[in-house]
C-alpha cells in the first residue's frame, strides 16, 4: 500500500460525515475503531479498497511498473495486459463490490447535498459539461470505452467525497458515479443514480 | 541538423495547401530570452492541424522556440500509437527534430496514460512544473482537480520566487464561447493564483482564441484553435480584449526581463492579436495593463 494512499486511508477511516481531509503524512499508525455506524462504513469502504490495491500492486509487480517512454506501443500494451490482468484476477466483480450499499446510498445523498448548495451559474456549468457526458450504461469490469472522453469531474465535488487511492478515480457517465482504475482503464464499480441529472 | 530542418521547413510549406502570406514577426528574439509556442486542442489529425503546423514552421524559422506548450486535447479520439504518429509525431516532426520540447497539460479528450508518453514531459505525473528562465510554469489536470492537486499547487506557488508564474490547463476561467467559462474551476483557482502572484493563464477547450483585460490581475488566454474550430463562437463582452473566430490559430510568446510579449497567429499566417504584457510587479508599480507591440523590447 503506498503511502500516499496510506494517509489518504487513515483519513477516510477517521472522518465522519461529509467533512473529508486528507492525510498527507505516513503515519505508522491507525487510529482506533469507533464504534460510530458512519466510521465503520468508511473503514469498511477503506478495506475494500485496500483489498483492491493489494490485488492490483501483486498484478504489477508481475506486470512491472510504467516508466515514461517514447514508445505509445508500450504505454498501451501495459494498459491492456494491466487491464486483462484486473478483468481476469476478479471475474466474479459485481455492482456493490466497494460501494457497499451503505456507502453508495451516503455517498449519493452527499452529492445531492453538494449540488443544492452549488449557485446558479455553477450549476450551468456543470450542465454543459453534462452535455459532454459519456452516454452508455457502465458494467463492473468493462473497459471504459475510448470512444467516450473521459468527462470532467465537478472540481467542488471531489474534496466532499472520500479520497481515493492514486491509482483510482472517480468519474461520472450519465446519472452513475464510476470507480474507475486510471492506469487501466477498467470500470471496478459504480452507483446507480448518484448524481442529479439536468445539472 | 541545420540543413536537414531547412530542407524539411521547405518540404512543408511547398505542400502545405495555404497561402504564403507576408509573415509579420515583431517579436523581438533576443539572445537568451524565454520564447515558446502555445498550442491547444491541437491532435485532431487533420488536414487543418497539419496547416497550422506548417505555418509554425515558416515561423520558426524567424523566431526559433525552444519549447511548446500544450493547453490538452493532445490527441482527439482513439489512442492508439498510429493516432500519435498521425495526431503529434508527424505534423510537428520539424519542430521535434529540431529539438523543441513539448510540454502538453491534459485535455478532457486525453487519456490519462499520456502523463507517460515521453515526448509530452509530464514525467509520469498529471500536474507538474517545470522552469526556464526566470518563468515557472504550473501545469495543472483541470479534468480532475482533487484536494491533493490544489495543495501541491499552493506549495509549489509558495515556494516559488521566479519573476514570472505562468499556470496553463485546459479549461478556461475566462470565455465567451458556447459553453462558457469554467466558474467552479475559477473558484478555487482564482483566490490561489491572485494570492501566489500568477501573471498569465493559458487555457484551451474552446475552439477560438481569445484574451481577456486582466482580472484580479491576472491576463488570461484561451488558445484552444490549433486544429477544431467554432466558428462564431465568440462573443465579445465587457472583459474580451481580444476575440478570433474565423480560423485556426496558436500563438507565440517571448518573455524578456520583466516584458511578456506575444503574438497570436492564424493559419494562414496573419498576425490576430499581439502584445506586451509587463509583469505582474511591474505593472502594479506603472499601472500598465497590456502595451502595444514594438520591435524591440
Amino acid at each position: 500500500m503506498s503511502c500516499k494512499w496510506r494517509g489518504g486511508r487513515l483519513a477516510l477511516v477517521a472522518v465522519v460525515g461529509a467533512a473529508w481531509t486528507v492525510g498527507t503524512g505516513c503515519r505508522e499508525t491507525e487510529p482506533e475503531r469507533s464504534e460510530n455506524p458512519t466510521d465503520t462504513m468508511f473503514a469498511d469502504f477503506a478495506e475494500r479498497l485496500d483489498a483492491y490495491t493489494t490485488l492490483r500492486e501483486r498484478l504489477t509487480d508481475s506486470i512491472g511498473d510504467l516508466d515514461p517512454t517514447k514508445s505509445q506501443e508500450e504505454i498501451a500494451a501495459r494498459a491492456v495486459a494491466l487491464g486483462n490482468a484486473i478483468i481476469a484476477s476478479r471475474p466474479d466483480a459485481k455492482q456493490g463490490d466497494i460501494f457497499s450499499p451503505e456507502v453508495a446510498a451516503f455517498l449519493a445523498t452527499l452529492i445531492r447535498q453538494e449540488y443544492s448548495r452549488r449557485s446558479e451559474p455553477v450549476l450551468e456549468t456543470r450542465q454543459d459539461q453534462q452535455d459532454e457526458l459519456p452516454d452508455f450504461e457502465p458494467r463492473v469490469n468493462q473497459i471504459y470505452p475510448t470512444t467516450y472522453p473521459l468527462a470532467t469531474f465537478p472540481p467542488a465535488l471531489l474534496p466532499v467525497l472520500p479520497p481515493l487511492p492514486e491509482v483510482i478515480e472517480y468519474r461520472i457517465v450519465r446519472d452513475y458515479l464510476i470507480l474507475r482504475d486510471v492506469e487501466a482503464n477498467v470500470i471496478l464499480d459504480f452507483i446507480p443514480r448518484a448524481v442529479p441529472s439536468g445539472g | 541538423m541545420k540543413r536537414q530542418f531547412a530542407m524539411i521547413v521547405g518540404a512543408l510549406v511547398a505542400w502545405a495547401p495555404v497561402a504564403a502570406k507576408a509573415q509579420e514577426m515583431r517579436l523581438p528574439v533576443m539572445p537568451n530570452s524565454v520564447r515558446f509556442l502555445v498550442l491547444g486542442d491541437a491532435g485532431t489529425g487533420e488536414r487543418q492541424q497539419y496547416e497550422v503546423a506548417a505555418q509554425i514552421v515558416r515561423y520558426y524559422a524567424e523566431f526559433p522556440f525552444t519549447f511548446a506548450i500544450l493547453l490538452g486535447d493532445n490527441i482527439y479520439g482513439k489512442e492508439r500509437p498510429q493516432d500519435f504518429a498521425q495526431k503529434f509525431e508527424r505534423p510537428y516532426k520539424a519542430l521535434l527534430d529540431a529539438g523543441v520540447k513539448f510540454h502538453a497539460a491534459l485535455g478532457n479528450h486525453d487519456d490519462p496514460n499520456q502523463r507517460y508518453y515521453k515526448p509530452f514531459n509530464l514525467d509520469g505525473k498529471r500536474y507538474r512544473t517545470f522552469k526556464e528562465g526566470n518563468v515557472r510554469f504550473f501545469i495543472l489536470d483541470s479534468n480532475y482537480l482533487d484536494p491533493e492537486q490544489v495543495k501541491w499547487l499552493e506549495k509549489e506557488l509558495e515556494a516559488s520566487d521566479s519573476e514570472w508564474k505562468i499556470a496553463y490547463f485546459h479549461h478556461p476561467l475566462y470565455t465567451t464561447a458556447r459553453r462558457g467559462p469554467e466558474v467552479e474551476l475559477r473558484a478555487i483557482l482564482e483566490p490561489i493564483f491572485v494570492k501566489h502572484g500568477v501573471d498569465v493563464v493559458f487555457a484551451g477547450h474552446e475552439h477560438v482564441y481569445e484574451r481577456f483585460k486582466p482580472q484580479r490581475g491576472i491576463h488570461h488566454f484561451l488558445a484552444g484553435g490549433a486544429a477544431k474550430l467554432r466558428k462564431g463562437d465568440t462573443r465579445r463582452g465587457p472583459l474580451t480584449a481580444a476575440a478570433f473566430d474565423r480560423d485556426r490559430s496558436f500563438m507565440l510568446v517571448e518573455i524578456i526581463d520583466d516584458k511578456m510579449f506575444f503574438q497570436a497567429i492564424s493559419r494562414t499566417g496573419v498576425v490576430i492579436d499581439e502584445g506586451i504584457i509587463p509583469s505582474r510587479e511591474t505593472a502594479e508599480a506603472t499601472r500598465a495593463s497590456v502595451l502595444p507591440l514594438v520591435r524591440s523590447p
